[in-house]
């Protein structure tokens, strides 16, 4: 049985949530077995993902490839477990697990009755088996297809929220996510053109033969997958959507969005442009100085807007911005530091995000306030939610001993490496920013007087998983051993640096 | 230009399928109306499939179905229609989508139109 | 709609109309179509005689617990074929079953794929008539 389930893991990490998520609509009526359901497959998820991830790493990095219905390579479909796949995996299954315990017995409020709650559920385990698939496939048209059901289930969780804003907020998403897709489909119709195949790796080592030959296509393609997933992942200039949707989100929607979904395009950007079109061509068309461009301009505006913004929410979607910069600059910079710095980085902002996210949900929950002005005195009434919203703070500015700083560092080392003098100092004033924005919050909750009003942390699962994801926060910055080792290996495997 | 003529004679489902996606891209991005944003979208998606398909297809080629017809007469590559008809069901899960979305915005709003409805929400208009 | 001619002729229509639409969700491995086409088909059928009988009336032939169910047990068929594969001892969506697989022409060629196809149909068409039945009641 072990030998069986060992065998087909990466099929059962993908597989397990979908199948509940197909299982729960019939249930609705007993709302307890659902909410159950979906907990104990999070932390199914969570266990398998660990064990692979461990996997990977006592074999130093050599992928474990499944061919679907055991077709081989280039003819059929494969889950390539590489160190990257590994890494993502370990990131979606541990942030999903919190996220989804902190929506047990929650939903009511913003949410509605059973079977609006199960339909959410559904949504939820869809993204989150959908975000596991793209961490492990190795297949364009399949990518397409992922991104596709990412973002109906990302605009169903928006509008799980009742009134027309949420309706309004989901719309435009969806409008703009599907010329993303449109984009993307685009791309990969170029790609298939030239190269005759849809297998990553099979495209890159063909389009390594042809490239010279068809220099426009290649230049297309390439814009329109960074375009197509820009949309999708509120790169700069393309990021309207994202305020609204994520500030009118249900918390545990925002905090997935926010923390995970819009990853999961970046890490698929990263596996089409390193795995198909390899360094080498990125090199040749100065995609990485367009990265590093488009990275510094994410970090400066994102975190300029953020604080501009009065209400908690939208200034954490708006941070969101400026944090997928950071991400950004750091493929460009294309070093091992850099790279590994900044899937990282990734890991520590998703944790971090949702954090924040969830601690800004039950705050607004408990005390019916939005402005971050309000929250005056909350840190003695709530000690739980504000301690685990200031050290997330902490580890979003970067402060040492916190996880953002780990990734923070790398990408500092990894500019420096490359000369890059400006993308440090953008990197420094974006954290300096990030203080400002953050911080106010913070001193008004403790340092201000608290009004009469009773304001209580939430219930027992919400605050499990407050306090599980400050853990995480203050581990992955204490002790970033296993991860960044697997963040470095993966970055090795991207630059094809043995 | 006799040869650029030549070219898009030839490869006209290419110059068409650009042509439908300028369209499609530019009523969605102007077009206030969310219904018409939504038929744009269509459009666009349209286009993609022709030069998706374009790719796959061949002058005289044949069904790929392996009794139909023995004769060995090329036949279309038809891994592009296979993938077309995945695209297609998204876009109409897609549509179906947006299509309630709308429903929903329009039973508050009493209006389809985006600018209406942000006029509604900033209290500039009267429903 | 109270037309007789209409009502007839639906009357008349709506058992080959499934009938096809079945037909096109059987033989998807064999000829052009498929369990896409073929549930689209079946639950066109449905929505016609709706639209002609009036939504209560179609409600009564497909209920909303009947809709649901389907709908989300026709995807766990999917997986679920997918592990006949696993405990055969082959990798997911394996097509191994006791038939012959790969005799052109014959219903049985297919293996699993024939088996997917019937859930992928019945998906398709439940969700085509609650598309229907939540667009209809939205409206009213």
């Amino acid at each position: 049985m072990t030998a069986v389930i060992k065998t087909h893991l990466p099929v059962f990490v993908v597989a397990a949530p979908l199948f509940v998520s197909f299982l729960l609509s019939p249930m609705a009526r007993r709302f307890g077995w659902v909410q159950s359901l979906v907990v104990g497959v999070q932390g199914l998820g969570l266990l398998l993902a660990v064990y692979l991830a461990g996997m990977i790493l006592k074999s130093s990095g050599v992928p474990i490839i499944y061919s679907m219905g055991g077709w081989p390579a280039p003819w059929g479909i494969e889950l390539w477990t590489g160190s990257l796949g590994a890494f993502f995996l370990l990131v979606v299954a541990g942030v999903t697990l919190p996220i989804s315990l902190y929506a047990v017995n929650n939903l009511s409020d913003e949410v509605g009755d059973a079977t609006r709650s199960t339909r959410f559920f559904v949504l939820y385990l869809l993204l989150a088996g959908v975000l596991a698939g793209m961490a492990l496939t190795n297949d364009l048209f399949n990518i397409f297809v992922l991104v596709e059901v990412a973002t109906i289930s990302c605009c169903g969780l928006v509008s799980a929220r009742r009134g027309p804003n949420a309706a309004k907020a989901a719309f435009n998403y969806l409008i703009l996510a599907t010329l993303g897709s449109g984009l993307i489909l685009g791309g990969i119709g170029l790609v298939y053109m030239i190269t005759g195949n849809l297998n990553m790796g099979f495209a890159g080592i063909a389009l390594n033969g042809v490239w010279q030959d068809y220099p426009h296509v290649v230049w297309m393609a390439m814009s329109f997958f960074l375009v197509g997933f820009g949309v999708k992942a509120a790169l700069f200039p393309l990021h309207v959507w994202l305020p609204d949707a994520h500030s009118t989100a249900p918390t545990p929607a925002s905090a997935i969005l926010s923390g995970l979904a819009v990853k999961g395009y970046i890490i698929c950007l990263v596996k089409i442009l390193f795995g198909v079109f390899e360094v080498h061509l990125l090199d040749v068309f100065r995609l990485d100085q367009i990265l590093v461009l488009l990275g510094m301009l994410a970090i400066l505006a994102g975190s300029i807007l953020a604080l501009a913004q009065g209400e908690l929410k939208r200034r954490l979607a708006f941070s969101t911005v400026a944090q997928v910069g950071y991400i950004v600059l750091g493929f460009g910079l294309m070093n091992i530091k850099g790279v590994a710095g900044t899937l990282f980085y990734l890991a520590s902002h998703a944790v971090i995000k949702s954090t924040l996210f969830l601690a800004a949900g039950a705050l607004i929950s408990a005390t019916g306030k939005t402005h971050v002005k309000d929250f005056a005195g909350v840190g003695r009434k709530m000690p739980i939610t504000m301690g685990v919203f200031s050290i997330a703070s902490l580890g979003l500015v970067g402060i040492p001993l916190f996880s953002g700083f780990v990734g923070k560092w790398y990408l500092l080392l990894g500019s420096l490496e490359v000369g890059n003098l400006t993308a440090a100092g953008v990197i420094g004033i974006g954290s300096v920013l990030c203080a400002i924005y953050l911080f106010p919050i913070i001193r008004t909750a403790y340092f201000e007087p608290a009004p009469e009003d009773d304001w209580q942390d939430p219930g027992v699962p919400q605050r499990l998983a407050l306090v599980m994801l400050g853990i995480a926060v203050i581990g992955l910055g204490v002790l970033p051993g296993p991860l960044l080792q697997l963040a470095q290996k993966a970055a090795a495997d991207l630059l094809i640096i043995p | 230009m006799k040869i650029l003529l030549g070219k898009v004679l030839i490869n006209y489902p290419y110059f068409a399928a650009v042509i439908l996606f300028a369209i499609g891209s530019a009523t969605v991005l102007t077009r206030s109306n969310l219904f018409k944003k939504l038929i744009g979208i269509n459009i666009m998606e349209s286009a993609i499939f022709l030069m998706f398909i374009a790719a796959g297809s061949r002058r005289d080629g044949v069904v790929p179905i392996l009794h139909m017809d023995d004769s060995l007469r090329p036949y279309i590559n038809p891994l592009p229609s296979a993938l077309m008809l995945t695209g297609i069901v998204v876009s109409v899960s897609v549509t179906a989508f947006a299509l309630a979305l709308i429903v929903r915005l329009y039973r508050f709003y009493g209006t389809t139109d985006a600018k209406r409805m942000s006029d509604i929400r900033n209290g500039v208009a009267k429903e | 709609m109270k037309d007789f001619v209409l009502r007839r002729v639906v009357a008349l229509l709506l058992p080959f109309i499934q009938m096809f639409g079945i037909y096109v969700i059987m033989h998807g491995h064999t000829s052009p179509g498929g369990a896409f086409a073929g549930g689209m088909v079946v639950g066109l059928g449905v929505i016609g005689f709706s639209t002609v009988f009036g939504i209560e009336q179609g409600k009564t032939k497909m209920p909303e617990h009947v809709t649901t169910i389907t709908e989300s047990y026709g995807t766990l068929w999917y997986i679920l074929m997918g592990l006949v594969g696993i405990f055969k001892g082959l990798p997911f969506l394996a097509n191994k079953l006791a038939v012959d697989v790969g005799v052109p022409g014959e219903l049985t060629s297919g293996g699993l794929i024939g088996l997917i196809g019937v859930g992928v149909g019945i998906r398709v068409a439940s969700t085509m008539v609650t598309l229907f039945f939540t667009m209809m009641e939205e409206e009213a």
